[in-house]
């Protein structure tokens, strides 16, 4: 009796935890690898916030993780300023533009889309939330289906952490914190994190591209 | 779940001061923070040329560690400074570290190349005045396509 009331809860606990980490659902990747593409264009993101410096601050985060998953990605900068002598510097243009006609351009085997959602700092009383939320579109360049997508939404706020320390330490602790992301919130490690997560997650991330030793393997566990 | 969430991130930061976390492929310095500060500060071009060119010094210590886009970005950033033979030769780089490069390369040397030819005057800091006769609007025409 005693041992089962100990036991009951553990189970609880478990089935809890395992419900949290189960994997979301595989994505079908059919598509994409019929299109296996080789070089990636990212262009200018769109933004849907009020804020002005998101998408600049934004569109610097996302060469690496798809460069570093295996694929050629092309000079994000060099690309937007190519795209502004075109008469495309808004990017809710480059957006509506034929994938096709944006792939011929410069050589690129598909195109991300990607667009901000959310980008914004709540201040409460001691500390801030920050949240950034983010749509992601990969679209094949030569018959412009869409071959992957994602959408994320991180929301960042810091913790008190009360185990040990007196109330008062952590309050203080907090209050600092609070100050410092209220000066500056600090977006850039929710964008990467986002990033990281939408592109590395297996199941549902980009499969590895020709540049990563996981191409095409077995262990490439999600392809 | 949010002890998941505390969870997460502490263990990716364990693992990466274990060490075990793989390392990044490609040496990339400070690429994104010069490129999101250029964007903060677009007049502040000078120093994004520096800061690119640092970056593709010590990236090219290693050759297959160069990233994808690195020396066209910085061939680009030569080419808005008006060092245009530069600009090329950076294009260059890239199109033979990245095949896949190659179309888009090919375009932007051409357009330098005829950007120059059109414009014979030195890259700004030269002192021959353009020479006389040039059509005009020719310049222009080489920027297009």
């Amino acid at each position: 009796m005693n041992r089962r009331g100990l036991l009951l809860p553990l189970l609880g606990f478990l089935i809890l935890s395992v419900g949290c980490a189960a994997a979301p659902p595989k994505k079908d990747y059919t598509v994409f690898r019929a299109a296996n593409p080789r070089s990636i264009l990212v262009i200018p993101v769109v933004n849907n916030t009020t804020n002005v410096e998101a998408p600049g601050l934004f569109l610097s985060t996302l060469s690496i993780p798809v460069a570093e998953r295996g694929y050629y990605v092309f000079p994000v900068n060099m690309v937007k300023r190519v795209l502004e002598d075109e008469g495309l510097s808004d990017p809710n243009l480059v957006h509506g533009a034929d994938t096709a006609r944006l792939c011929n351009l410069f050589g690129a085997d598909a195109v991300l889309y990607v667009s901000i959602e959310a980008w914004t700092a709540q201040y409460m009383v001691i500390t801030t939330q920050v949240t950034v939320e983010f749509d992601y579109v990969m679209k094949d360049g030569k018959t412009g289906d869409t071959i992957w997508k994602e959408h994320k939404r991180v929301v960042y706020a810091p913790q008190q952490q009360n185990g040990g320390g007196s109330p008062l330490a952590s309050l203080v602790a907090a209050a600092v914190q609070a100050a410092i992301t209220k000066a500056a919130p600090n977006y850039m490690p929710l964008a990467r994190q986002a990033n990281a997560e939408v592109i590395n997650t297996p199941g549902v991330g980009l499969p590895a591209g020709p540049h990563n030793k996981e191409y095409g393997k077995p262990s490439d566990s999600w392809k | 779940m949010s002890r998941l969430r505390v969870l997460l991130p502490l263990i990716i930061a364990a693992s990466y001061a274990a060490g075990c976390a793989p390392r990044t492929a490609y040496l990339w310095g400070d690429y994104d923070s010069a490129l999101y500060a250029h964007y903060a500060n677009p007049q502040d071009s000078e120093r994004y040329l520096e800061r690119l060119g640092r970056i593709v010094q010590k990236a090219e210590v290693e050759k297959d560690k160069v990233p994808p886009g690195l020396y066209a970005e910085y061939g680009y950033a030569l080419f808005e400074a008006g060092r245009l033979d530069e600009a090329v030769t950076y294009y260059r780089k890239e199109r033979e570290q990245w095949e896949e490069s190659s179309v888009f390369m090919e375009k932007m040397i051409r357009n330098t190349q005829r950007l120059k030819e059109n414009r014979p005057g030195p890259a700004p800091g030269g002192e021959l005045p353009p020479p006389a006769g040039i059509p005009p609007g020719a310049a222009a025409a080489g920027e297009a396509k």
